[in-house]
C-alpha cells in the first residue's frame, strides 16, 4: 500500500484548526507524554473552540485516552502546557472542575455502593445538579437506583457514568469512548441527550469514539490523532465537501498510483488506483483518466472511509 | 501434550521461587527417606515431615493455580477438562506413584499404606488450596483429635492394624478430590466486586484476590459481607443526610471517609470486633484447649492484628487509583495538594480505629489467657498502637510501589511494632506506669509523629496518580 510523500505535507496543511472567533475552551501547546520509554504524545498543539462537538479519532493505541486524561490533569504530563477555560491546568483550580463532565473508558468504581447512593454522594458536592434529568435518565435507561454498582453490566455502568457526567450540566463534556458498551437503543438515546445538551449555548464536547456514525449525527469537528500528533481538526461538513475518493480503473492495472494535486493517500488494488484527494480538479482528473486509458469514478467518502484511510 | 505441559508448568510460572523451594524440600525429604537404612531411624521423622510437607504444599499450590485457571472462559478451550485430567495424572505419577514404587523397590515396610497416605496428603493439599470449607472440615478433624488425643491415638493404632484402612483412606482421598473438582469445574456467576479498600478481614492472613481472579465466597462469607455492606449503606445515607442538613468541611470529610473506607464505620467496626472475638475465643478454647499462652506474646499478636489493616490499605489504594479520578473531579480541589490532603484526612481515621482494635484484641487476650497484669498490657497496647499505626499508614502512603518492597516494609513495621510492644512491656514493669509510660510515650510518639509528618508532607508534595497500577 504505497503512501505518497505529499501526504505529510498535506497533512500539515490540514492540521490548521478551523477558524473561530470564540476563545478556546481547551488550549494545548507542545504537550508531551511518555510511558516509560514509549512516547505517546509528541508535542501536541490543539485548540478546542467553545460550543463545538469535537470527535477525536485515532487508531487503538494512538493516545486518545492519554490525551483526554492529560487535558483534565488526571495524568501527569512530561512537557508543554494545557489550558482549560483560559487557565493553566497546573492546578485543578477548584470549581473549574465542576464545569467538566468526564465519562471514562471503563467505569468500575465503588462497587459496593448503590446507584442512588453514588449519585446522591456526587450530587452533594455540586452546586448545580439537575436532579430531574438524573431521575428521568435513570428511568429511561432502566437503571435501578437500588442496585449495587458492582452488580451492573458494563453497558449499565457506562450509562451510569454518562448520567453522572451530564447531570451537573457541564460546560465541557469529555467522553472517552462512551458508547462502546451500549446497545443501539441506548446509543441513540445517549446521542439524543448529547445533542439536547449541545443546544444550550457555550457547551463543548470532546468525544473519543470509533463509531463514526455518531459523529456524523452530531455534525462534529473531526480531530485526527496519529503518531502522537494531531493530524488535523476540521468540521465534518468541510471534510465532506472537500474530500473525494477518486478511483481510476484499467484492465492492465497500475505499477504505481498516479500523482494528482491535493492527493492525501493512494492505494493500488488490482486494476484500481484509489486516491484520497482534497479539493480535486475534476477536469484534470478526467484528463488524467483519458491519458492513462482508465475509467474514472469520483465518490464522496464517508467519515469511516476517511478514518480508515488517514488514521 | 503441549497443553498438558503448559498446565503442569503453571505453579512454576506463577510462583517460581516457592515452587522451586517446595520441590527442593520434597526432594530433600525423599532422598533422606531413601537413605534411611544407612542413616538410621533418627532422621526419619524430619525426612517424613519434609517429604509430606513438600507434597502437601505442592498440591496446595496446584489448587490455588487451578482456582485461578478454572474460569468459565477456560472451559471454552478445546478439551480443557481432558487436558486437566492428563495433567492431574502426570502430577500423581510424579508425586505419589514414583515415590511409592521407589519405596517398594527399596523394600520399605508398609509401602501401600505409605502410598495411600501420600495420596491422601496430596488430596488434602489440593482441597486446602481451593475450597475454604473443605479446609475447615480437615481442620475440624484435627480439632477433634486434639480434643480427645487418647481416643485419637487409639483410633490411629487400630486403623494401622486394620486391612480396611487402605481402602478407607483411598475413599477419603477420592472424596476430597471429587469435592474439590466439583466446585472448581462448576461454572458459576461471577460475584460482584467489593471495594479494594473495604475491610471485612477477620484474620491477618486473608488476601484479596489478585490478577483479576474471580472471588469465590461461601454462604457464610456472603452473609457476613452483606452485613458489612448494610452498615456501609446506612453509614453513607446518614452522612449524606447530615451533610445536606448542614454542609461543613467536617461533614464533607466524613462523607469522603464513608466512600473510601466503607467498612470503617462504627457499626462495621463493632461487628468486626465481635466476629474476631468469637473466632479467637473458639480457637483458644476449642482448638488450643486453653493451653498456657504467654501474655506478652498475646499482646504483641494483638498489635500485629491491628496493623494488618494497613497492607490491605496500601494495595487497595493502588487498585483504586483509576477510579479515584471521579472523586477528584467531584471534590474539585483548588490544588493537587488539597486533594492529597483530603485523602490523608480521610485515611487518618484508621489510626484511632487501629488503636481501638488493638485495645479490644488485647482485652480479649487478657480474658482468654487470664493475664496476671492486664493493666500493663492494655496501657502498653494503647501507647504502642498509635505510633505504630501512624508509621504503618505513613509507609503505605509513600512507601515502595512494588509488591516485594511493600511486603518487606510490612514485615519490618510489624516486627518493629511487636518488638516495641515487648520493650514497652518491660519498661512499664521496670519503671512503673507513670515514668515508664511517659518514657514510652515520648520515645514512640515522637518517632511516630516525625515519620507521619514527613510522610504527610511528601504525599502532599506528590501529584495525585490516577493511572492503573502496572503490576
Amino acid at each position: 500500500m504505497p503512501v505518497l510523500d505529499q501526504e505529510s505535507t498535506l497533512a500539515t496543511d490540514l492540521a490548521r484548526p478551523p477558524s473561530t472567533d470564540t476563545a478556546p475552551v481547551v488550549r494545548v501547546r507542545a504537550l508531551r507524554k511518555s510511558f516509560k520509554k514509549r512516547e505517546v504524545l509528541c508535542g501536541i498543539d490543539w485548540d478546542v473552540p467553545a460550543g463545538r462537538v469535537i470527535g477525536l479519532l485515532g487508531r487503538n493505541g494512538a493516545g486518545k485516552t492519554t490525551l483526554l486524561r492529560c487535558l483534565l490533569g488526571l495524568s501527569p504530563i512530561d512537557g508543554g502546557n494545557v489550558e482549560l477555560f483560559g487557565e493553566p491546568m497546573t492546578e485543578p483550580g477548584g470549581e473549574r472542575m465542576h464545569r467538566i463532565g468526564f465519562v471514562p473508558q471503563t467505569f468500575d468504581l465503588f462497587p459496593w455502593m448503590k446507584v442512588r447512593a453514588y449519585l446522591d454522594f456526587t450530587a452533594a458536592f455540586y452546586a448545580n445538579w439537575n436532579h430531574a434529568l438524573t431521575d428521568r435518565l435513570l428511568a429511561d435507561w432502566q437503571l435501578d437506583p437500588k442496585q449495587k454498582i458492582g452488580e451492573l453490566s458494563q453497558g449499565q455502568r457506562q450509562k451510569l457514568a454518562i448520567v453522572r457526567a451530564i447531570a451537573p450540566e457541564p460546560d465541557l463534556l469529555v467522553l472517552d469512548e462512551p458508547v462502546a458498551s451500549l446497545d443501539p437503543q441506548a446509543r441513540r438515546a445517549f446521542m439524543g441527550e448529547l445533542l439536547e445538551l449541545m443546544r444550550q449555548p457555550g457547551k463543548t464536547v470532546i468525544f473519543s469514539t470509533h463509531i463514526t456514525a455518531d459523529l456524523e449525527r452530531a455534525e462534529a469537528d473531526i480531530t485526527l490523532l496519529r503518531d502522537g500528533a494531531i493530524q488535523f481538526t476540521r468540521p465534518l461538513a468541510e471534510l465532506r465537501q472537500r474530500m473525494r475518493r477518486v478511483v481510476l480503473s484499467r484492465p492492465g492495472g497500475w505499477t504505481e498510483a498516479p500523482v494528482v494535486a491535493g492527493l492525501l493517500k493512494a492505494t493500488v488494488k488490482g486494476g484500481e488506483a484509489q486516491l484520497l484527494v482534497e479539493d480535486p480538479s475534476v477536469e484534470s482528473l478526467h484528463a488524467l483518466a483519458e491519458r492513462e486509458g482508465a475509467e474514472l469514478r469520483i465518490e464522496t467518502p464517508t467519515l469511516e472511509d476517511l478514518f480508515v484511510e488517514l488514521a | 501434550m503441549k497443553a498438558v505441559w503448559q498446565l503442569w508448568l503453571q505453579p512454576c510460572r506463577q510462583t517460581t521461587l516457592i515452587a522451586v523451594l517446595v520441590q527442593l524440600m520434597w526432594l530433600g525429604g525423599a532422598v533422606a527417606l531413601g537413605l534411611m537404612p544407612a542413616m538410621g531411624n533418627a532422621a526419619a521423622s524430619g525426612a517424613a515431615i519434609l517429604f509430606g510437607g513438600g507434597t502437601w504444599l505442592w498440591f496446595m499450590m496446584i489448587g490455588q493455580c487451578l482456582r485461578g485457571l478454572c474460569r468459565p472462559e477456560s472451559f471454552l478451550l478445546p478439551d480443557f477438562r481432558r487436558h486437566l485430567a492428563w495433567g492431574g495424572a502426570l502430577e500423581l505419577a510424579q508425586w505419589v506413584l514414583l515415590p511409592t514404587l521407589a519405596a517398594a523397590v527399596l523394600g520399605a515396610p508398609h509401602v501401600w499404606l505409605a502410598g495411600t497416605l501420600i495420596l491422601l496428603l496430596a488430596a488434602i493439599g489440593l482441597a486446602s488450596g481451593t475450597e475454604r470449607y473443605i479446609n475447615l472440615m480437615i481442620w475440624g478433624v484435627f480439632v477433634l483429635a486434639g480434643w480427645k488425643p487418647g481416643l485419637a491415638s487409639q483410633i490411629a493404632r487400630a486403623a494401622a492394624a486394620s486391612p480396611l484402612t487402605i481402602p478407607l483412606l483411598l475413599l477419603v482421598a477420592v472424596l476430597l478430590v471429587r469435592l474439590t473438582l466439583r466446585s472448581m469445574l462448576r461454572i458459576e456467576d461471577r460475584e460482584a466486586d467489593v471495594s479494594p479498600l473495604s475491610n471485612t478481614q477477620l484474620g491477618r492472613s486473608r488476601m484479596r484476590p489478585v490478577d483479576g481472579r474471580p472471588a469465590r465466597r461461601g454462604k457464610l462469607t456472603k452473609v457476613i459481607t452483606a452485613w458489612f455492606d448494610g452498615t456501609s449503606q446506612r453509614a453513607m445515607e446518614s452522612a449524606l443526610a447530615r451533610y445536606r442538613q448542614r454542609p461543613s468541611w467536617r461533614l464533607r470529610a466524613v462523607l469522603v471517609r464513608r466512600l473510601l473506607l466503607p467498612h470503617d464505620n462504627p457499626q462495621a467496626i463493632a461487628l468486626r470486633l465481635l466476629l474476631v472475638a468469637v473466632i479467637v475465643s473458639f480457637y483458644v478454647i476449642a482448638v488450643m484447649h486453653r493451653q498456657r499462652f504467654n501474655a506478652e506474646i498475646v499482646g504483641a499478636y494483638a498489635i500485629l492484628l491491628c496493623l494488618s489493616r494497613f497492607p490491605q490499605l496500601g494495595r487497595g489504594m493502588r487498585r483504586m487509583q483509576p477510579n479515584l479520578a471521579d472523586l477528584y473531579l467531584t471534590l474539585a480541589p483548588q490544588t493537587r495538594a488539597d486533594y492529597q490532603k483530603t485523602l490523608i484526612d480521610a485515611l487518618l481515621i484508621l489510626v484511632p480505629i487501629s488503636v481501638l482494635s488493638a485495645l479490644a484484641y488485647t482485652a480479649l487476650g487478657v480474658v482468654l489467657v487470664h493475664a496476671t497484669e492486664p493493666a500493663r498490657m492494655l496501657v502498653d497496647a494503647a501507647i504502642v498502637a498509635a505510633p505504630a499505626s501512624l508509621v504503618a499508614l505513613a509507609v503505605h502512603l509513600i512507601g515502595p510501589e512494588g509488591t516485594l518492597g511493600r511486603s518487606l516494609v510490612d514485615i519490618v513495621v510489624t516486627l518493629g511494632a511487636m518488638a516495641v510492644y515487648w520493650g514497652g512491656y518491660w519498661l512499664l514493669g521496670a519503671l512503673g506506669f507513670a515514668l515508664g509510660g511517659l518514657v514510652l510515650v515520648i520515645v514512640t510518639m515522637s518517632f511516630g509523629l516525625t515519620v507521619w509528618v514527613a510522610a504527610q508532607r511528601e504525599y502532599q508534595r506528590r501529584p495525585p496518580c490516577f493511572d492503573a497500577p502496572l503490576t
